[in-house]
Parts: structure tokens; C-alpha cells; sequence
């Protein structure tokens, strides 16, 4: 249905945008004149924990990295609780993958948690007792106290893991963005993550993950954003994560059995 | 005499000397060491070379205009712009083409230093006089150092320090880490500029101590002997700069008592003799530790697997394994385990199965991928995961019988 | 076999050509290539009128570090006779005039100084010194080997070249003169000439200067710390009051000895800028050889206590030299 834009409509949408954590409307990033992104919107609910799914490629990395500013979007805008990105990134903790990382360099795990502290101290500030007893928490609260001075090049992939969702705990965001948290990691640590996301969420944080494994979207999050290059749906599991959703989504790539969420969900 | 030099009572020349290399030597292994991690460090020998057309032309330049030739300032600012010059070219070359950063590197080194050569040739036929001077920048000469040179150098270095004390922050985590160093609010190309500013500006007052050739020898070697001693990256940057000055006071020292030593290459012989002990004796990552613990691993393999043989029941054959349980007062000549042993059998054991059970779990799979025969499983694990397995062996066994 | 002969016919045409045009050209005057200023001078002042003689080192260029240029290599192989100084002063030259030689005369002006008169090398058994021009007396020997070289090349001319060479050679026994007396005016005590480089052995020989260079007898060796140190220690003990520059040499060195001395609460002065490998700016009477030797006999003697005419023995030294 053709909306035309009127003082009302604009005023509503708006209050939607002041409303919501984390909003991104009309954004494309296109990489060598190919769009990897296509004007995309999507809402983020408050308190909620979102899933971005989609196949290999479908840019959700790049929808990501674009909102926050690390790769130069095409167009598009992105507000946090109604105010441009930009100057809200205090606000936003973010967990990137961890293949750019160089695990040669030589650094502890309380080191690493500590580097989520720059923000707050800058250039020059120095890091306080209170800050390193925060730093320490964090890591108790993803089990990893007893690692705090291991070399990080020296942690498995899930120990790894835990410790950059720690550094992103430190932060004490409001936002919480995670690129493939559980990609790689064992079942025991990923069982830890997901325990520390929904407290992050019982404390009214909001949590976005781009999520790989379809199967445990149903039992981890409780909205979702389906994308392949554009949106194809966005809204609660229960009434997005559908069969004719995922088959828009995938195109066919989708081999498995077909993934009843009212079956799951119940 | 050299005892001497190192204190700085053999003369003002010597001290002069002693002094600027000093300084020059610890602004040149802090600011290697972000080159160092950012594994960038033949981009400095690039920019070494790169600065030789610019010190040749700045004085023509001078000369032209009528001024000194030699003015150190001048050449300086001279090498400067060349350098620069030579990054920029390196970064177009390894962004705008196909070349990989390497090969962009060797073809500026060559093009820009052959370009320097050929502006020599022409300045030894320039009847200005007096222009003999500038190929001791090739190799650094400390004998025509004057107090102004002394002053400069350490006006460069001190400026190097402080400002690799203020960004060494960003340095660190864009080294690390450069997505997340973005999504702090980090411009990752302003802190190259600044770590590849740094490095000209140590190369560029280098070039009087110890010369174009080698000061890349300088920015270089200290941090990767300051790697053995530390695992922790202040710490690696700190001892970098404390080798740094340390290879170039008593480098320079040793070239100021004996006659005839050019002072850069004894400096960077110095460098590399630092290296070679650290590289050997440095606690924990030194050979000379590996090859010990390696010794006490091998001994403490063949206790553990003695230790599950007999918490199994079955004969060692091994006579270093027995002789080693012995040793320990774990079992006695005949194989029997003792109290001691028994309890410690038990414990090794239940660690055997846990690793078993763990190796077994496709999950734990990363993991489990590090045991090396004496890795007690608390150590890799958390205590939940730990937990976890414990539920499924079912809880401690007895020995049998 | 046809096309290479073709080829080989018109290179042969070509060089016929251009040996029949430098046949001409022989006609005319000799062409002499002279790597040093100095023997520039002698070769001009033997040759007269009747010689065109280029040099390849002009003011300040220093001698010991001078690698032929392209042009330079083209010159030499187009003059008909090409003179250098030899005993290793052109070190970077050797191989080069060595293989000029098979094809052009090449003479070595310097080896016509007898061996007893040379004076040995510091670093190097079987070398010597190469700086034999600062003795005008021994500069003769090379006069003479000048006047031999030209009358080999141009054997009409040789009467010529005799009568030149044996004026020039009387001027500079009246040099020679002047210089002992000059000098001898100096003090005792004050009898050290302290240089950027060894240039001045055979100078300090004949004239009974004590003689210190900072750098050795090439300025390729590097002048240590070390060395410095020791010239400082000596320049206060034996309070020395001038030090001297040299045009083809970096000053930088002998600053840092004034540094020192200075820290040692010595005052040194620099008593003059000398020539040592290389004459003043051609044209000027300091660019031929006498004027070269007039000017550091001159400078010498009155900045370490002796008198000398201002204006030289021809006075014809620039003011303020």
C-alpha cells in the first residue's frame, strides 16, 4: 500500500525511530559496483534478542559493519533510540568475528577485555582499580576468570570467543551486536553464551546476532531479520520464521528438512 | 677505556656520541616494535632507502640557493620528504596494482636508493666544494658529530617517545584487532600514518648515527629479542627500547675506545649479539629454558604414563620409567606403587578418562586437541565443562585390583 | 653472411672516417685529458698553446672517491693522451685507466718521483703516499714526466715541451723557495698542522712540520670516534691554537675537534681553509698550481705564528685567503 508521506506519518515514524535501540532504514553498501546490501530497513525491538540469518554472502556482516560506520555505506541511515549512530557508539558493543584477529600478538586475555575500556578512557586515561575489578567480573560472568592471564593466541576457539563477548560486557552497552558468535565454538561454551545473552536481555539490553545455524533460532532469539541482499522479513519468530520466509530467504539452498516453528516453539 | 666510554668520561666527542645513539636507540626499538607487530618491518627498510635521493637533493637545493650544503637540518628535512615520498609510493603501488605489498617494497627500496646513487655521481662533480659528507649517511659517521647533531637527535627522539606514549593505545589494538579498534571510535588510517610517521622520523635521525643501511637493523632487532622475554605487549615495547639503548650505548662506547670501529655497525653487531642472548637465554621463551622443559617434559610423560600403568594394573617395562618412579617415591624397584603413588595413580587417571571422554565429544573437539600427555584437564577446561564430563564417566573410580 | 659482411663494411667505413678526422684533429693540437686540477696546470703550462687540456676533477672534488662519469669516459677515449697521478690517489680509477691504457697513452705522472723519495704508506706495505704535488721540489719529477708524455705523443712539438717545462720547473724551485722560508718563520713549538686528512706528508717532510691527519691517507677510511678523542687530548696538552679545512673535504670533523677542544676550555681557531686534492676556482691565481702551494705556504705560515707576505711570493693572492 502506497504510503504518502504527511505530517502525521512523519511524526509517527519518528516516535517509532526514538522508541527503538537500534533502527536502519534504506541502507546499501555495494562492494565493486555489485550491491552486497540493498536497501535495507529494519527495526530493532528494545529488551528483544534479534537473529539476522541468511546464506553465505547474503551481507550480513556487511549490514553490520555498514551501521556502524566501519565500512562506508552507499546511503542510508541508522539511529540509535532516534539519534544518528555516529554519535551514539558509546552506546553500542560489538563483537566482530574473529577472523581479522592476529593471534600472535602477544597479549593476555585481561589485557584484551581491558582493550574494550578504550572508549571510556581514551588516549591517555588511566585504568583504574575499579576498572580492572570490572574487567574480572566480566570474565567470571563468561567462566573464564581462571584464563585472565593466558595468552589469548594460546585459548581455544570457544575460550577465545568468550573472551571477546567479556571484552563486550565491559563496555556496559546498551547494544549488543555479535557477528556469528557461535560459529566454531563447543557446546559447552555456547550454552555459556547464550546464558550471558539472556541476562543481558533480562536486564533490558538489546541483542543482535548475525546467526548461522537455523535450527536454534526458534530456542534462542525471539525476533528475527531475514536477509539476502534485501529484507525479506523481519518481525517476531513466531510469525517470521516461516517456511515461505526461509525459502524467499534461501532460494532453494535450503536442503534440510523444513523447520516447523510451531513445532519448536511449542 | 671502555669502562670508561660507557660513563661518559672519555671526552665531550665521545660522550656527544654515546649520548645521541643512546637516545637514538631507544626511540628506535619502541617505535620497531609496532612495525614489529604490525608485521609491516621491511617497510622500514624501503623508507630507509627511500630517504637518499631526498638528502642529495637537498643539497643541490641549498647549494643552489646558496646556502651550506651540509646544513643538518636541511638534509634531514630533505630525507624527510623523500621518505614519504617512498611510502606513499609504496602504498599506491601494493593498493592501485597488482603488486603484493613485497613487491612494491623492493621496487621502491631499488628505484628510489639507484636514484639517490646517480645524484651522488653528479654532486662529487659539483665544484662547490666541500660536498664530500653525504655518502656517510649510507653508513652513519660519528666522528664529525657536533653538539647541534647531539641536540636534534635527541629533540627527534624524545618527540618519538612521547608520542608512542600517547597513541600506543590505538597502535596496539588496530594491531590486534582492527575491527574492533574501528567500532572504539579508532581511525585506523590516521594510526598508521602516525606509526609509519614515527618510524621516518626515527629513520630520518638515525641517518647520521647509523646511516640509511642499517637503521632498519635498529628499529628491528630489538623488539623481536624483547618477544623472548615477554608475552605481554607493554612489556615487549619497553624492553624493545631498553635493548635498543643498551645495543647502541655500548656500541657506541666500544666504537669511541678502539680506533678505527665505525660506530653504526658495531651498534647493530651489539643489537644482534642482545639478540642471541635473549633468543638463548631468555626465561620461558629462550632455547636454552625450551630445551630444559622439554627434558623435564619428557620425564614428566614417561611419570604420568608409569603412573596409568599402574593405576591399571599392568607392568612398566620402560627402565627410565621405573627408575623415574622411583626417584619420586611412587613405586618401588619392583614396580610395586607405593601410598604416595597409589593416590597419585588415581588422580592421573581419572584425568586419563576425562581426556578421553572429552577427545570423544566432537564439540570439545578444539580443546581436547591439547593434550599433550601431561596437560591436567583444569587447566584447558572450564569448571562447567569439567562438570559436565564428570556426569558423564559417572563419577570417581577406584583403582582395581 | 652477405648481411653481416654489408655491416661490418660500413662499421669499418664509419671508423676510417672518424680515425682520419682525429688524424686531422692531431694536426691541430694534442688533446690531453689530466684527471687532477694540479696536473691540469703543469700539462697547460708545459704544453703551451699547442696542447688542449681538460680535467675531470674541478675545484673541491676529491680525488679519492671519484668514480669517471659517461662523459668523462668518452673524453679520455677520444684525447690522445690522458695523464693521472697514480700511486693510488685514483683509487676508484684504477681499472678503468689500466684498461684505457691498451688503447690510448695512459701515464701516471706521480711515478716519476723516485722511490727514495716517497714517502711510505701508513696502511699498506707496498704503497705509498700519493700526495706528492705539496713538495714543489718533487713536483718537478713530475713536470718532467709530463714533458716526456706530451713529446712521446706529439714528437714534433718536443723542443717545445723541453724549453716550457724548463721554465716552469725554475718557478717552481723559486716556489719551493719561498715556501721553506715562509715556513721557517713559524715556531718551533707551533710546528703541527693538523688537517681533515694524511694530504700533507710530503709537505711536513720537506718543511719539518709534525703533520696529523683525521682521516687517513684516503678519505675513505673512517675517521673514528676514537681518533678525535685523541687529537683533542693532544691539540690542549700541547695547546695548538689552529686547526685547518680543506676545500675537497667535509669540515665537519675538524668542528667536532674544535667542540672538543672547547669543552676542554681550548680555544682553537681554524686557521684558514687549505687545498689539498684540488685547486681553487679555475681562473683564479689559487686555480693553478703555483697559486695552489703560494696559498697554503702562506696561510699555514701566519696562522701558526710565522710571517709570510699577505699577498704571497707574486702577490697575487686574493685578499682575505
Amino acid at each position: 500500500m502506497l504510503q504518502i508521506a504527511n505530517a502525521e506519518n512523519v511524526r509517527a515514524e519518528a516516535q517509532f525511530l526514538r522508541e527503538s535501540p537500534f533502527a536502519i532504514r534504506g541502507l546499501t553498501v555495494s562492494y565493486d559496483q555489485k550491491p552486497a546490501v540493498f536497501s535495507v530497513d529494519a527495526t530493532f525491538q528494545p529488551g528483544k534478542m534479534t537473529a539476522i540469518v541468511g546464506p553465505n554472502g547474503a551481507g550480513k556482516s556487511t549490514l553490520i559493519k555498514a551501521a556502524l560506520g566501519i565500512i562506508k555505506p552507499l546511503s542510508g541511515q541508522v539511529t540509535i533510540m532516534g539519534r544518528p549512530v555516529a554519535a551514539e557508539m558509546h552506546r553500542i558493543a560489538y563483537v566482530p568475528q574473529r577472523a581479522s584477529v592476529d593471534w600472535d600478538f602477544p597479549v593476555r586475555v585481561i589485557d584484551v577485555v581491558l582493550m574494550g575500556l578504550f572508549r571510556k578512557t581514551g588516549l591517555l586515561g588511566r585504568l583504574s582499580g575499579a576498572d580492572r575489578k570490572h574487567a574480572m567480573s566480566c570474565l567470571n560472568r563468561v567462566g573464564m576468570t581462571d584464563f585472565a592471564s593466558r595468552q589469548i593466541g594460546q585459548l581455544s576457539g570457544g575460550q577465545q570467543q568468550r573472551v571477546f563477548l567479556a571484552r563486550a560486557l565491559a563496555q556496559d552497552a546498551d547494544l549488543y551486536l555479535l557477528d556469528e558468535p557461535f560459529a566454531g565454538v563447543d557446546a559447552a561454551t555456547e550454552k555459556a553464551i547464550i546464558a550471558v545473552l539472556k541476562s543481558l536481555r533480562a536486564e533490558g539490553r538489546t541483542v543482535v546476532a548475525v546467526h548461522h545455524d537455523l535450527s536454534t533460532v526458534p530456542d534462542y532469539f525471539d525476533n528475527v531479520l531475514l536477509l539476502n541482499v534485501r529484507k525479506i522479513a523481519e518481525g517476531p519468530v513466531e510469525t517470521a520464521f516461516t517456511d515461505a520466509n526461509l525459502s524467499a530467504t534461501y532460494g532453494g539452498r535450503l536442503a534440510t528438512a523444513r523447520i516447523d516453528p510451531a513445532a519448536v516453539a511449542g | 677505556m671502555l669502562f670508561e666510554a660507557l660513563f661518559f668520561q672519555l671526552g665531550y666527542n665521545a660522550t656527544l656520541v654515546t649520548f645521541g645513539a643512546t637516545l637514538l636507540g631507544v626511540a628506535a626499538g619502541v617505535t620497531g616494535s609496532f612495525l614489529f607487530f604490525r608485521k609491516r618491518a621491511l617497510v622500514s627498510d624501503a623508507i630507509s632507502h627511500a630517504t637518499l635521493p631526498g638528502v642529495a637533493l637537498a643539497f643541490i637545493v641549498m647549494v643552489a640557493l646558496g646556502f651550506d650544503g651540509r646544513s643538518l637540518p636541511g638534509l634531514l628535512i630533505g630525507s624527510a620528504i623523500s621518505a614519504a615520498a617512498g611510502l606513499f609510493a609504496v602504498q599506491w603501488l601494493a593498493s592501485r596494482t597488482r603488486l603484493t605489498e613485497d613487491a612494491a617494497i623492493g621496487a621502491v627500496l631499488s628505484v628510489f636508493f639507484g636514484f639517490g646513487i646517480v645524484l651522488l655521481t653528479v654532486i662529487q662533480t659539483m665544484s662547490s666544494g666541500r660536498q664530500a659528507g653525504l655518502e656517510s649517511f649510507l653508513l652513519g659517521s660519528t666522528a664529525g658529530m657536533l653538539y647541534a647533531d647531539a641536540i636534534l637527535i635527541a629533540a627527534g627522539g624524545a618527540l618519538a617517545l612521547l608520542l608512542v606514549a600517547i597513541f600506543r593505545r590505538p597502535m596496539m589494538m588496530v594491531s590486534f584487532d582492527p575491527e574492533f579498534a574501528r567500532a572504539s571510535g579508532i581511525n585506523l588510517d590516521r594510526t598508521d600514518l602516525i606509526m609509519m610517521g614515527l618510524v621516518m622520523g626515527v629513520t630520518v635521525i638515525g641517518l647520521k648515527i647509523v646511516g640509511l643501511i642499517l637503521i632498519v637493523a635498529l628499529l628491528i632487532i630489538p623488539p623481536v629479542a624483547a618477544r623472548f622475554w615477554s608475552d605481554r605487549a607493554d612489556r615487549v615495547v619497553l624492553i624493545a627500547g631498553v635493548l635498543g639503548g643498551l645495543a647502541a650505548w655500548i656500541g657506541a662506547s666500544a666504537s669511541a675506545v678502539a680506533p678505527n670501529l665505525p660506530t653504526g655497525p658495531i651498534i647493530v653487531l651489539t643489537a644482534f649479539a642482545l639478540f642471541a642472548i635473549s633468543m638463548l637465554f631468555a626465561p620461558a621463551r629462550g632455547l636454552l629454558i625450551s630445551a630444559v622443559n622439554h627434558r623435564k617434559f619428557q620425564r614428566g610423560v614417561h611419570i604420568r604414563q608409569g603412573l596409568v600403568s599402574l593405576a591399571q594394573g599392568q607392568p612398566i617395562y620402560e627402565p627410565l620409567t621405573i627408575r623415574l618412579l622411583r626417584t619420586e617415591g611412587l613405586a618401588r624397584a619392583d614396580g610395586v606403587p607405593t601410598e604416595n603413588g597409589i593416590a597419585r595413580a588415581s588422580r592421573v587417571l581419572r584425568d586419563e578418562k576425562r581426556w578421553e571422554t572429552a577427545r570423544a565429544d566432537p564439540a570439545l573437539e578444539m580443546a581436547a586437541a591439547r593434550y599433550d600427555g601431561l596437560m591436567q584437564i583444569e587447566d584447558v577446561l572450564t569448571s562447567d565443562q569439567i562438570a559436565e564430563l564428570d556426569a558423564r564417566i559417572g563419577g570417581p573410580k577406584g583403582l582395581p585390583a | 653472411m652477405q648481411r653481416r659482411q654489408f655491416i661490418t663494411a660500413i662499421g669499418g667505413a664509419f671508423v676510417a672516417a672518424s680515425l682520419a678526422a682525429q688524424a686531422r684533429a692531431k694536426g691541430s693540437t694534442l688533446s690531453v685529458v689530466a684527471t687532477t686540477g694540479m696536473i691540469a696546470d703543469t700539462a697547460r703550462r708545459v704544453g703551451g698553446d699547442l696542447v688542449t687540456v681538460k680535467a675531470l676533477m674541478g675545484p673541491g672534488v676529491d680525488p679519492h672517491g671519484y668514480r669517471q662519469t659517461r662523459t668523462d669516459i668518452f673524453a679520455m677515449a677520444r684525447a690522445d693522451l690522458v695523464l693521472w697521478n697514480g700511486l693510488y690517489l685514483e683509487a676508484q680509477m684504477e681499472d678503468f685507466l689500466a684498461d684505457l691504457g691498451r688503447k690510448t697513452p695512459v701515464r701516471p705522472v706521480a711515478e716519476g718521483v723516485p722511490a727514495k723519495d716517497l714517502v711510505s704508506h701508513d696502511d699498506y706495505a707496498d704503497r705509498f703516499d700519493p700526495h706528492v704535488w705539496m713538495d714543489p721540489a718533487l713536483w718537478t719529477y713530475a713536470v718532467a714526466a709530463v714533458r716526456d708524455a706530451m713529446s712521446e705523443a706529439a714528437p714534433d712539438f718536443a723542443d717545445n715541451f723541453a724549453a716550457n717545462a724548463e721554465t716552469y720547473i725554475a718557478e717552481l724551485t723559486k716556489l719551493a723557495a719561498y715556501t721553506a722560508v715562509s715556513l721557517e718563520t713559524v715556531p718551533a713549538e707551533t710546528r703541527v698542522l693538523i688537517t681533515a686528512h694524511d694530504a700533507f706528508n710530503y709537505f711536513g717532510r720537506a718543511y719539518g712540520f709534525e703533520v696529523l691527519g683525521i682521516q687517513g691517507i684516503s678519505t675513505d677510511s673512517e675517521a673514528g670516534v676514537n681518533r678525535i678523542s685523541t687529537l683533542v687530548d693532544m691539540i690542549v696538552e700541547r695547546k695548538i691554537g689552529a686547526v685547518f679545512v680543506e676545500s675537497s673535504v667535509s669540515d665537519r670533523s675538524i668542528r667536532a675537534l674544535i667542540e672538543g677542544a672547547a669543552a676542554q676550555g681550548h680555544s682553537l681557531n681554524i686557521g684558514g681553509e687549505l687545498f689539498s686534492d684540488a685547486m681553487g676556482e679555475p681562473g683564479s691565481y689559487e686555480g693553478t698550481y703555483v697559486g695552489m702551494i703560494d696559498h697554503n705556504a702562506t696561510t699555514i705560515a701566519t696562522a701558526l705564528g710565522g710571517t709570510a707576505p699577505a699577498r704571497g711570493l707574486n702577490g697575487l693572492l686574493s685578499a682575505g685567503s
